[in-house]
Order: C-alpha cells, then structure tokens, then sequence
C-alpha cells in the first residue's frame, strides 16, 4: 500500500517537471512488420573483416610499408628510367659506396646512389627496385595461377570421390618428385625467362594447394549443417558457395601468404643456382653481387638486395597471415 | 599390416618409375641435345665433320640414339662374312662431294654421289636400304676443304656417311631401370678376348694386403677373371670391413660432372687428399702408392698401352681407385644431415612445448617472431646472414676437403638446424593449442588432473604424432642434403652435385638424382606411417580395422 502511493506520488512528480505525457508513456499499436524486423547491428562480413584487422595497430604500420614497397616497386621505376648500362663507360664508376657515387653522378637526384653502385657501374637503389617489380609480379602472377587452380581443383576433389581416387595417384606421383628439382629441370629445359619461370612454378605448384583445400572441404563437408542442408535439397554448387566457401576464405588468404613469399624465395634460388631471368630481378641481384659479399666497400651491393627481398616478403607474410586471422568469422565477435 | 606396407612399397615404386619416366621424358625429349656438349672440353677441340660425328657418338654412348656409320657396316659384313677384306677395301672409300640441296635454309647433301665408285655405290646402296627401312635416318656429309682450288681437306674434314636413330622414351626406360642392378659376371669381358681361364676363385690369403715385409695376411677374399671388377668380395679396416663388388647399383652415367662415372659411385666414392700407403703389387713390385687395390677394374689392353702398368700388374685388371681421405659426398651429406636433424629435435620439441604452454606471452611472441623470419625470408638470404655472422666470429665459411675440422661442419650444420627447428616449433605449437581446446583435455581438468599431467599425459602424447611422423622424412632427408646450404658452405654433398648437373646439363646425373630423391621420399614416408602406427595405437593398417 504504502510503496503505491510513493510511486502515483513520483508519478505526479515527473508531470510537475513539465514533460509532456505523450513522451513519457505512449501506446502503442501491435505492427506485424516491425516485429519481423532485427534489432540487432548489421553485420557485414568484409566490414568486420577490416575492423579487426585495423584493430592491432602492428598492422597498419606493416600495410603503411607495403604501401611503401608497392610505390617504389611500380611508381618508382616508372621515373627512374633503369638502364642497367648506362653508366658502363663512366670511368671508375663501379662499385662505388654511396658517397662516392654521389660525387661521381652530381647532376643526378640524391636518391639514386644513396646505395651506391654495382658491378657496371648502375645505381644499386634502382636495380633493387626494378628488379622488385620483375620479382613481385613472378610472385603475384603464380599466386594467382596457382590459387585460382588449386582452389578450384582442390573444391571438386574435396567433393567428388571419384575425382579423388585419380587426384591421390596424381599427387602420390607429383608428390614424390622434390619440388626444388622440378622446378630446376623445367626452367633449365625452357631457359630462364620470365614465362618460363611463371610456367615451371605453377605447373605442379597448384597441387599442393588442391590438396590443402581438399583437406580442409573433406573436414567441413561431412559436418551437420552440411548433412542437413543437403537433406533439405540444397544443390551442391548452393553447399559449395554459400555454406563451404566463407569457410575457406581464412584459409586461402592464410595459405596465400606462405605462397607468395615462397616464390620470391624460389627465384632468388634458382637465380643463385645459376638459372636466371635475363630480366633483372632480386634473385638476379643477389647472385650476381655474391662476390661482394665479404668484399669491404661492396657489401652494400649484396647486402641491400638481400634486406629488401627479405623486407618484402616478411611484409607480405605479416600482411597476409594477419588478414587471414581477421578473415576468420570467429575472430569478429 | 604387411600387405599393406608391400602394397604401399608396390604403388610407392610404380610412382618412382613414373617421376624417372616425366624427368626422362623432359630431359631426353624436350631438351636441345646440343646443351650436353656445353662444358666438354673435347668437344671444343675438334672441328668440322669429325665434331658432327663425335656428336653422335656421345649421343649414343649416353642413350639418345643408335648411330652406325657406314664403315661400322662395312666391317660388320667382313666379320660375318659375307664380303671380304678386299671388297671392304674397295667399298669403304666414298667420294668427297655429293649433290647438295638446300631446302628451307638446311643443307641436305644427297646419299649417293656420281663419283662414288661402281662399288662403293653398290653397298651405300645396301647400308641405306638396310637401315631405312628400319627407321634411320642416313646422313652424309661432304668433305670440308680449306680451299676448294688445292683440295686441302680441313682439319677433320673428311667425307662421312652414317645412319641414327633416335631411342624412344619406353626402350630407354626399359634399358634403364633393368641396369640398375647388375651383377659382376665372369662374361663381362668381350668373350673374344683371351684372358685365360674365365672363373670365380677363393683365397683366404688376399694378395693385394701383402705387409711391408712381403708376408700375406690372412684375410678371405673372392677374385674373378672375367668380370668388371677383379675383387668381388674382399676383406679391410675400413667399416663396414667386408665389402662387396658383385652387386652394382647403376643411376646413370655422368656425361660432364664426373665423366663416365655412374651417379652412384659419384656419390659414395671417398674425396679428398690422397692417403698414401705401402702398396704391394700383383708383380711383386712394391711402392707409396694411394692405389686402391681393391679397386681394380678391367681394362682392355692397358698393359700394352701403359709401361707403368706391365710393372705393377700380371693381368688387365689396372684401373684402380685412390685411397682418399675424406668422406664420401653422401657422407657428408648425411654428417652434416644426421646432427643437423638431432639438433633441431633436441630444440625444435622443447621450444615449442614452451611457446605454446607460454601462449600469448612474450616468449610466444618471440618464437613467432622467429618463425615468421624463417618461413617468410627467402632461405637463401638467412644462409648468407647465418654465413655473414660465422664469418664475422671466426669460423670457416666454407668447407675444406683437404684440411678438416670439426669447425668448418658448425655452420652448415647451424644454417640446416635452425629453418628446421622454426618448423617443428610452429607445428609443434599449433598441434598442442589445437589439443589445449579440444573437449577431452577440459573433461581431464575437470576430472581433477594436474596441469602438468594434462600437459605431459594427454596433449604432448597427442600432438607429437604427426611430429614423430616425420622423423624418418627427416632422418633420410640427410641424405639428400641441403641444396642451398652445400652449395653456399662449398659442401662437396649430393645437393651440390644436383646444382652442379643442372648447371652443366649433366642428364645422367638429373635423371639418377631424381630416381634416388624419390626413392627416398617413399621410403620415408612408409616408414613414418610405420613409426606413427608403432606409438599411436589408435592407427592401425590392417584392413579390418579401419
């Protein structure tokens, strides 16, 4: 009784503060359509995706450096205007250090010498960058190729059973063969160039991936909502698309970025090993400036290309491995 | 369970006779043929016809093609017979000049020349007869004159004709995998050669170990007169102390890494400097010699060519090896190899139990770090920093066959370690992490088990599986070597030696390689699944089973 009357005495009280009574209890019709609507926040895959992975802020320090790399890898040879020879009949213009180059070459921008000069006399800076280029689009080119095959491929294996008794025998027998010496066989058959270097990576490279994605559609396959959905007469492209591929969209960008660091680190080998481009690339750079290595005043030569393919491809493994965890749906909660 | 490993071994070397047949297939086939001369030293000195017919020569001796050249024909009818010496005399010499045509920029030059002589024309006509229709290919090439006005012939520059035909890839294939295994036998010899009494004998007193003081030892040994190797069995001081010469493992013959020398004795021959001892020939002549009795081979009129071998020896068996200091390039291979691998697992397991029982603290975050470096940066760029650092601290940079010590193995034994112990710490962890959240170990802490039990009992159990799996991988991985690391460190390994023919278009070497890479690689793998079925008892490879 007595708590009543406190609150008809409240009640009064908030009529006495002067708020209409409409704001303060309003009835309210029963809507059908508004009931069906979802209160909660919109959720979008691709926008979570980024806003988790802008939460750590390592990553974008490390997007701001690819940023940088991708710039000096495309943008900047565009200006610098590389050409390997052009400095070969400026006299003691070879293997110089930076300060030397700089005095040698006074009419030219700063930057081009700031780490001196290689074998025939050319700017180290550009021919790191140049050579990047060349580098990063092998490495790009066969990602693709290869992920694009490999996903597909390895989707269909996981699916179909019959597929997969060929597929096995396949990689048992591709498998076996040790990828370096494939690779080294093809590019030392085609002659190192370019395409052929694109040509002898993806031709068995697909296959490792198909069967990573294999493994993983095998896994979800068989799970309950799977069953369940079939049973409900989904079509299996429908189960493909819409209940497997979000899935795998952590795993391909995970796996993506082991790969496309590996290939640079394929090219510099096989560079090394002594089956190069004619184009110039980083692998080129590193085995021709191997002499120098040790040598005082030259190091710069070898050491330089070396930091930056390093550089590039930890760049590109952060980058990737971290968008690969923000891509993951449990990760967004 | 031993079905299945047979049936495994079975389907594993079906797909090794595959991966000989697609690197034969590109090798063979798709590659310019000329590339093989690149490095031969011989090539380069000879000239005009005979370096076309020295070409083909070395193409059939190493399995690209049969070649006979018409005097090869010729000689084959007198020995059979059917023509005389004198015929052969009168056939043999062609005429210098025959018609040429030149179709599409290629010089064809016709078979038959007016001016060859009514007999000459008669058996060309026979040798093109008899080898086209069996699918060769009849070349001849004109004589090659400095100056057409004195007839001067240039320098190997006399007319030839001959006939080829190229190998196809199956009786290659056949050739090859039925060579691999060989057994010495008394019939080896040219059965037209005379060399006495072709038999195996046994001596429980080998000559060839005869002491300075000309006393025989007693050690058994089996000789043979007839065979390739004059000592098919004998006994030394050297492990494994019997030794064996009658089963001989064939690869492919090295055409330029090390010429005429199968892949396989390339790999296990010993290098290095030569260890000089009292040798005591069969002739009674004794010396300091590095010889390699033991070693012997036959060789065919040896002892009529060389003075220095009627001293030594009492029969044709004078081609021997040299006593040689150092490890073999599988043994380096494998020394390098074996502590590398107990290295990693020494340190590889331990660091990553600790970054996964320490997760998400810096401990962890350092060992990712560490990882990522590893995984990300190309192998050969931490090889040089790895050599850079060795370097900078003293140790040897590169590895030294004539003068070891144990320093020079730290570095490449370091630069192999280290990638592998960042592997097994990554798998390592995400194995463990996967097992920390998986619902049994929560049913375990909830059953009132300690955090080490859990840890030690259940998830390390659990995770070292596939880690166990891949021990024998890694065991007989040594073998093979580091690529990249033999070559940078100058190791004298078999990694090397496959950068070494691929860069010499050694194909014999390529194709031997690749069958022993793979044989391996199966074998390995069975052996993991072996090895994963004896710890785990939930595996199991019997049919019922499963």
């Amino acid at each position: 009784m007595n708590g009543n009357t406190t609150e008809t005495e409240k009640l009064q009280d908030l009529s006495s503060l002067g708020i209409p009574e409409e704001e303060l209890f309003s009835r309210v019709e029963s809507d059908k359509l508004a009931a069906e609507k979802i209160t909660a926040p919109r959720y979008s895959y691709w926008h979570s995706v980024f806003r988790v992975f802008f939460r750590k802020k390592i990553n974008i320090v490390i997007l701001g450096l690819l940023a940088v790399i991708v710039v000096f890898a495309y943008i900047y040879p565009m200006f610098s205007n590389y050409d390997r020879f052009s400095s070969v009949l400026t006299e003691g213009g070879k293997h110089l250090t930076p300060e030397k180059a700089m005095e040698l070459h006074p009419d030219d921008a700063k930057i081009h010498w700031i780490l001196g000069s290689g074998g025939v006399g050319e700017s180290t800076f550009d021919a790191i960058w140049t050579g990047s280029r060349i580098s990063l689009s092998l490495a790009f080119i066969c990602a693709i190729i290869n992920m694009a095959i490999g996903v597909v491929l390895g989707a269909v294996w996981g699916f179909s059973k019959r597929f997969d008794l060929i597929m096995q025998e396949v990689y048992n027998i591709i498998g076996n063969v040790p990828y370096i010496l494939l690779i080294s066989v093809i590019v030392m058959l085609l002659s190192a160039s370019f395409w052929s270097l694109v040509f002898a990576l993806t031709v068995t490279g697909w296959l490792g991936i198909a069967y990573f994605i294999r493994t993983q559609v095998v896994i979800i396959r068989d799970r309950e909502y799977n069953l369940a959905s079939r049973c409900l007469g989904t079509s299996i492209f429908r189960i493909a698309m819409k209940n497997i591929l979000p899935f795998m969209v952590s795993v391909i960008v995970t796996l993506a970025a082991t790969e496309i660091p590996s290939y640079i680190s394929y090219e510099v080998f096989l560079s090394y090993i002594g089956l190069t481009m004619s184009d110039i690339s980083l692998g080129k750079l590193i085995g021709t400036a191997q002499p120098s290595m040790f040598t005082p005043g030259m190091q710069l030569e070898f050491w330089a290309p070396v930091a930056i393919a390093s550089i590039i491809t930890i760049v590109l493994y952060v980058v990737g491995q971290n968008l690969g965890d923000a891509s993951d749906p449990r990760t967004h909660m | 369970m031993t079905k299945y490993l047979l049936r495994r071994l079975l389907h594993g070397l079906i797909s090794v006779i595959i991966v000989v047949a697609i690197v034969m297939l590109l090798i063979y086939s798709l590659t310019d043929r000329e590339k093989i001369f690149g490095s031969d030293p011989l090539f380069s000195k000879k000239s005009s016809n005979v370096r076309t017919t020295y070409k083909y020569e070395q193409w059939e001796k190493y399995g690209y093609l049969d070649y006979v050249t018409y005097n090869d024909y010729l000689a084959s009818l007198t020995r059979s017979g059917e023509i005389t010496e004198e015929e052969r005399a009168s056939a043999v010499e062609i005429a210098p000049t025959a018609k040429v045509t030149v179709k599409n920029g290629e010089r064809f030059v016709d078979i038959f020349a007016p001016d060859d002589s009514p007999k000459a024309s008669e058996y060309i006509r026979k040798f093109a007869d008899a080898y086209q229709s069996k699918g060769y290919t009849i070349v001849r090439l004109n004589a090659d004159y400095y100056s057409a006005k004195t007839q001067q012939l240039a320098n190997g520059g006399k007319q030839v004709l001959f006939a080829y035909k190229d190998v196809p890839l199956i009786s290659r294939m056949f050739k090859y995998f039925t060579r691999i295994f060989w057994v010495d036998n008394i019939h080896y010899v040219n059965s037209e050669i005379d060399i006495g009494e072709r038999k195996l004998s046994f001596t429980l007193h080998d000559p060839a170990y005869t002491g300075p003081d000309g006393k025989v030892k007693f050690s058994p040994a089996i000789t043979g007169n007839g065979t390739l190797h004059k000592y098919l069995v004998y006994c030394d001081n050297r492990f494994p102390f019997i030794h064996q010469n009658l089963l001989n493992i064939r690869m492919g013959t090295s055409y330029s890494v090390n010429k005429d020398v199968d892949v396989f004795k390339t790999m296990t021959v010993s290098q290095g400097a030569q260890v000089k001892a009292f040798t005591y020939y069969p002739t009674g002549f004794s010396e300091i010699s590095a010889d390699d009795l033991h070693s012997a081979t036959y060789q065919e009129n040896s002892r009529e060519l060389n003075p220095i071998a009627i001293e030594r020896y009492t029969d044709d068996y004078t081609n021997t090896d040299l006593r040689l200091s150092s490890k073999s390039k599988i043994g380096f291979s494998f020394v390098i190899g074996i502590i590398s691998t107990v290295i990693s697992y020494f340190l590889g397991v331990p660091l990553g139990i600790l970054i996964a029982k320490k997760k998400d603290t810096v401990i962890d975050n350092l060992g990712t770090i560490y990882v990522i470096f590893i995984i990300a940066v190309p192998s050969l760029a931490y090889i040089f920093m790895f050599q850079a650092i060795g370097r900078s601290i003293g140790l040897p940079s590169t590895l030294d066959v004539n003068n070891e010590s144990w320093k020079m193995y730290v570095l490449p034994i370091v630069s192999l370690s280290l990638p592998s112990i960042a592997g097994l710490m990554k798998w390592l962890r995400r194995y463990m992490i996967d097992q920390m959240n998986s619902d049994y170990v929560r049913f375990a802490r909830s059953g009132g088990l300690s955090e080490g039990e859990i840890f030690t009992k259940h998830i390390l159990k659990n995770a070292a599986i596939p880690i166990i799996h891949g021990i024998p991988g890694s065991v007989l991985g040594s073998l093979v070597g580091g690529i990249i690391t033999e070559r940078v460190y100058l190791v004298p390994g078999t990694g090397n030696l496959l950068t070494n023919a691929i860069n010499a278009n050694d194909n014999g070497v390529i194709v031997g390689l690749t069958l022993f890479y793979s044989l391996l690689s199966i074998v390995s793998l069975i052996l993991g699944d072996i090895l994963m079925g004896a710890v785990d008892p939930r595996i199991s490879f019997t049919s019922k089973a499963r």
